[in-house]
């Protein structure tokens, strides 16, 4: 997997400590895994997402990656229901690896308050604290 | 501290995701990642750092004796310069290890065979032999240190190890599936490649595809990876264990300690490893062979999915129509397949249908306490889901490991 200097971690994003990242527009959220997941899994070989409509909690799985290796949960960053999902991954998986930010995010979800999105971490935070879980590897 | 085969800097240099395999520092994948190298393996070829194994060296007059006693297969027919696929059962019937014989020949007093079994098992199954040597003339070498080990496995194989060759290049066209040629440890071997390296060169592997094993000796081993990825070009990459696990599952081969093991070893898809004639009588005595008078009901079988999703094989139970009949040993994706009208289809077939596009099956082995036929759907459980697959005859079609060279 990458290190730690090898990572992209974009500024203008929000992020989980499970590695989703979030991006805000009005109430609707955006989210996807960001680069430090997708190298960490390897490659991904399916994605498994909930339909436009779902009911989705902060903190809880609304889906899973699988890669060659394992299975790992989705979390949503924030409660609130489905409004889009990015159909685009069923056939091409391999896009959470290519383009975790841009043609690999996941669903939108149209989000009940800010507070969970406004407690995610920045991105300065959330470098610090993959710097921490790199020094262990 | 984890062991380190001699491969183990160009594992790093070329940034392979390491892991603990077996007690050793092994690449899961490099940053090629596991599917492509999968992938290349049925189309081109893939070479693999397979250092990690083990191989004991049994000599002496005695030698059959002891083997014919300790495995599984009858080596009665196995010529000099062919090798055979055996287990090695405890009193029980439980696996001990499972290992490729090679017949090396020699002359009456000097016999020798090699045993290649798995990582960490060496002394284990030297002991074992040792246990039950109750012959006079037989000399037991767990022969750790003493080699290296590579892979070269995929279509494009044939043509990289004729180039490669700087001796006994005419003894490979033709030469058939589990044959093997040399002998690492003898510098007079009549395989050689350039620099005078003897390697033994045997038409088998781990994939299910045409390849090669090649054991060179141990200070040799970086120069024959080199020699393999200089020769093949686009035609090979190095290849990590989760394409080793994914290939050799598509191809229905059993993982030792996790499909085979400590437990009885009835009614698998590896009967082949067992001494039985037309009638499915048992040709020879050997340690084990008791659990065969009585075999519980325990069934290891093949199956295969209908998407790529797994289930995690350390929680997950196989169920049929609701009731639970076993564990699920191996839960993997052979990322070369998928369906078409019912029929799986590799990349590799010939009849696949127009626009074939494989986007992976989950496959792998269930252990149940009861047959079940091909065609059957069973669930298989674990904490995150329950996911449909089908008992099957054959996982991955097109293989290409018996094809003619």
């Amino acid at each position: 997997m990458k290190t730690f200097e090898e990572l992209d971690i974009r500024k203008d994003l929000s992020y989980s400590k499970t590695h989703e990242w979030a991006k805000k527009a009005g109430s609707v959220v955006c989210v996807g895994v960001d680069d430090y997941a997708q190298s960490a899994l390897g490659d991904i070989v399916y994605v498994e997402l909930p339909s436009v409509g779902a009911a989705v909690n902060a903190g809880a799985a609304f889906g899973s990656l699988e890669s060659t290796k394992a299975v790992s949960d989705l979390n949503s960053p924030v409660t609130g229901k489905v409004t889009k999902v990015n159909d685009a991954l069923a056939d091409a998986p391999e896009l959470v690896n290519s383009s975790p930010y841009e043609e690999g995010w996941m669903v939108e979800i149209e989000a009940e308050g800010g507070a969970e999105f406004d407690a995610l971490l920045k991105s300065d935070a959330y470098a610090e604290y993959v710097k921490t879980l790199d020094a262990s590897h | 501290m984890l062991n380190k085969t001699a491969l183990n800097s160009v594992h790093r240099e070329l940034g392979g995701q390491l892991t603990d395999f077996g007690g050793w520092e092994m690449p899961l994948w490099y940053p090629t990642g596991g599917v492509k190298e999968h992938l290349y393996v049925i189309e081109k070829s893939g070479v693999f750092d397979i250092g990690h194994m083990s191989v004991v060296r049994v000599r002496g007059r005695d030698t059959y004796g002891l083997l014919q006693l300790c495995l599984t297969r009858n080596i009665e027919k196995l010529a000099v310069g062919s090798c055979g696929y055996s287990v090695i059962l405890n009193e029980e019937g439980h696996v001990v290890d499972d290992t490729i014989v090679y017949n090396m020949g020699g002359d009456d007093a000097n016999r020798e065979y090699i045993l290649v079994v798995n990582a960490g098992m060496g002394s284990v199954v030297a002991e074992h032999l040792t246990k039950h040597n109750t012959f006079k003339n037989v000399t037991i070498r767990d022969d750790a240190g003493n080699f290296g080990k590579i892979d070269l496995q995929g279509p494009s194989s044939v043509s990289i190890v004729k180039k490669l060759l700087a001796k006994g290049k005419g003894s490979v066209e033709g030469l058939k599936y589990f044959k093997f040629l040399g002998d690492y440890a003898d510098k007079n071997s009549p395989v050689r490649l350039p620099g005078d390296v003897p390697i033994l060169l045997s038409r088998t592997g781990y994939t299910g595809e045409v390849g090669f094993e090649i054991l060179t000796p141990p200070d040799k081993t970086l120069a024959v990876w080199n020699m393999i990825l200089e020769t093949g070009g686009d035609e090979v990459i190095p290849c990590g264990l989760a394409a080793r696990d994914s290939l050799r599952a598509g191809a229905m081969l059993p993982l030792s300690h996790q499909d085979i093991g400590h437990w009885p070893f009835v009614n698998t898809p590896w009967f082949f490893a067992l001494p039985l004639d037309k009638e499915g009588k048992l040709t020879k005595s050997f340690i084990g062979a008791g659990l065969y008078e009585n075999s519980p009901s325990q069934y290891t079988l093949p199956f295969c999915g209908f998407d790529p999703r797994k289930v995690e094989t350390d929680n997950a139970v196989a169920l049929l129509d609701g009731e639970k009949i076993g564990v699920v040993p191996t839960c993997v994706i052979d990322m070369a397949i998928g369906r078409s009208g019912g029929r799986i289809y590799s990349i590799a077939s010939p009849d696949k249908p127009e626009g074939f596009h494989a986007r992976g099956l989950v496959c792998g082995f269930i252990r149940v306490d009861r047959p079940v036929a091909p065609g059957a759907k069973v669930t298989l459980k674990d904490a995150r889901r329950s996911i449909e697959v089908e008992v099957v005859a054959d996982i991955r079609p097109a293989r290409t490991a018996r094809i003619n060279i």
